[in-house]
């Protein structure tokens, strides 16, 4: 066997596991997912009949689905657009490589690594309109007291909140990381013209991090997109719906409804969303780097 | 002229700014200080109305009755046995079939790799009911193994190795190749003595990652015994609803190896994501 055959056979030889693994819990789910929402009733498990694209009419105009639909896109917008502004100031300020700011960041990343479980549960304790500690120092000051949590309007914005209070540490890492790798002599130079540190941020700083904004943009967006933990903890999907996110209503009319043909559908189409953002990224990804 | 007073950033932006931080970092550290606070509360305490910062009678049995209300022992040991052996399996895969994308001929090459990045878009909750019917199927619902499985390998973490592989340089594969040593030995003598840190990195995330897992345990385990501290902490919180002191007993003990491996690995920890971010 020449070298060049033997080395095909070895790649193969070593991807097979990997090829086994995807198959069977990557590529052959999605398949069997698209295949299950073309039934109603419990394809893959129990009584199913074929309705073709039934499920997908049926969704079009689910008025749960569409309350689902505009709760995750708050969410996912908000949180998104708030950890990014706000890690973007912190990086700037924090980019130093002093003793001090190494600290603060390394507590503004540790909501991070810790469980959803903890933060989520832990700020539901705080909100408690009963036993929480926020309407305590409220009565202590004299002030209305608050129940977020049970206010349809505000519960949503309870989630952005605790979302973004978990992503800003990382976020503000990356744009840390990006920020040490633009050249010191951009700078140099545009404090020998002149410019405020204000102005070196606004026209070097910001277009140059451009591309981790997107990276940023894209990855929290797509996470957020998927969460389900946080609306499960911290409200239930409620009030009047108001936190039923998207992957938390699939997971209820998967498991708790036994729709599954329905919940097949209802993710395939979260699935296109997504390839449709990803492709979009791609695009203005490449565009940007050209510009620049 | 060079103007020194124009390179400062003006005082009234660097005052709001500093208050802006020290409001994140006090707001960064509440749920944890409020959870240690809760720990020790009685239920007194909770439903005094009043702000309670340090109880004045600490209720450290609360330490003690949790072990009584639900098997948290077994809760933490499941969770660092998943963890643990994700862990394991990706650090035994991912590299090897890193290097097999980054220095291997073979056809196939660029739609397979395609493919595997694919992979690193798919949301898990969209493979969520086939796969729970796949484990259902073969009766491995409410074991480790159905824990484990589906999360042997990962696109990220393949995808991660490679980007770590491609730098070292084809001449000095080639050298040990005409020398005589199959691609195994390549990748043992060369390859891998140069990934370690790249590894470390790989290890650390995927456990942390997998430590916090919260959606597969919530859907294949039904028994008590099973669970990881994850849904293990749900099913204390639904069953004493407004006892917080000992939810936040339970929010302790996982939080506890968590602050402990972060601030051990603090400044790894930051590297390891701030890389991760770039590649």
């Amino acid at each position: 066997m020449s070298y060049r055959r033997k080395q095909i056979v070895i790649a193969y030889a070593l991807l097979l596991p990997a090829i086994i693994y995807f198959t069977i819990f990557f590529f052959g789910p999605i398949a069997v997912e698209l295949w299950a929402s073309f039934y109603s009733g419990q394809p893959m498990v129990g009584e199913s009949s074929f309705i073709g694209l039934g499920n997908y009419t049926r969704a079009l105009s689910d008025a749960l689905v569409h309350r689902s639909l505009s709760a995750t896109m708050i969410y996912s917008f908000g949180s998104t657009i708030l950890t990014i502004c706000f890690a973007l100031l912190f990086a700037a300020v924090l980019a130093g490589p002093t003793k001090a700011n190494n600290t603060v960041r390394a507590i503004l990343f540790f909501p991070y690594i810790v469980s959803f479980v903890i933060g989520g549960l832990m700020w539901r304790a705080i909100l408690d309109p009963f036993t929480g500690i926020l309407n305590a120092a409220l009565i202590s000051l004299n002030l209305p007291t608050q129940s977020w949590l049970a206010d349809p309007d505000a519960a949503i914005w309870v989630l952005v909140f605790v979302s973004s209070w978990k992503d800003i540490g990382y976020a503000t890492l990356i744009y840390i990381a990006a920020i040490q790798g633009i050249p010191g002599h951009l700078y140099d130079a545009a404090r020998v013209d002149g410019a405020r540190p204000t102005d070196q941020m606004r026209d070097i700083t910001l277009p140059l991090l451009m591309p981790t904004t997107l990276f940023l943009a894209v990855t929290l967006g797509i996470s957020s997109l998927q969460e389900l933990a946080l609306p499960y903890l911290m409200t239930g999907g409620g009030p009047a719906n108001s936190t039923r996110l998207y992957s938390l209503h699939v997971y209820e009319t998967a498991f708790q409804d036994l729709n599954l043909g329905y919940s097949s559908a209802l993710s395939f189409l979260m699935f296109l969303f997504i390839l449709l953002v990803t492709f979009l990224q791609f695009r203005l990804l490449h565009r940007d780097i050209r510009h620049v | 002229m060079y103007d020194r007073s124009r390179d400062r950033v003006p005082l009234w932006l660097r005052i709001s700014i500093g208050a802006l931080l020290v409001i994140a970092v006090f707001l960064a550290m509440l749920p944890f200080l409020y959870m240690v606070s809760l720990s020790l509360q009685s239920d007194a305490d909770l439903f005094s109305g009043e702000v309670v910062v340090i109880p004045e009678q600490p209720q450290w049995l609360n330490y003690i009755t949790i072990w009584e209300e639900a098997p948290f022992a077994r809760f933490i040991l499941n969770s660092f046995v998943i963890a643990g052996a994700i862990s394991f399996l990706h650090v035994v895969f991912d590299p090897l079939i890193g290097y097999v994308f980054a220095k291997m001929q073979f056809p196939g090459r660029r739609i397979m790799f395609a493919a595997l990045l694919s992979t690193l878009m798919l949301p898990f909750f969209i493979r969520l009911v086939p796969l729970y019917i796949l484990t259902a199927e073969v009766g491995l619902l409410n074991t480790y193994t159905g824990l484990i499985l589906p999360f042997a390998m990962s696109g990220f973490g393949i995808f991660l190795m490679r980007q770590f592989i491609l730098p070292i340089p084809d001449d000095l594969l080639d050298a040990a190749r005409v020398d005589g040593g199959g691609e195994l030995r390549v990748f043992w003598d060369i390859v891998l003595p140069q990934l370690y840190p790249a590894i470390a990195t790989l290890a650390l995330l995927t456990f942390v990652f997998q430590f916090n897992e919260f959606l597969w345990p919530l859907v294949v385990v039904s028994s008590e015994q099973m669970r990881p501290i994850t849904t293990g902490l749900t099913l204390f919180n639904q069953e004493y609803f407004t006892r917080w002191n000992l939810t936040a007993v339970g929010g302790m003990l996982m939080f506890i190896p968590c602050l402990l491996l972060f601030l051990f690995a603090q400044r790894f920890f930051i590297r390891s994501v701030m890389l991760s971010g770039m590649k």
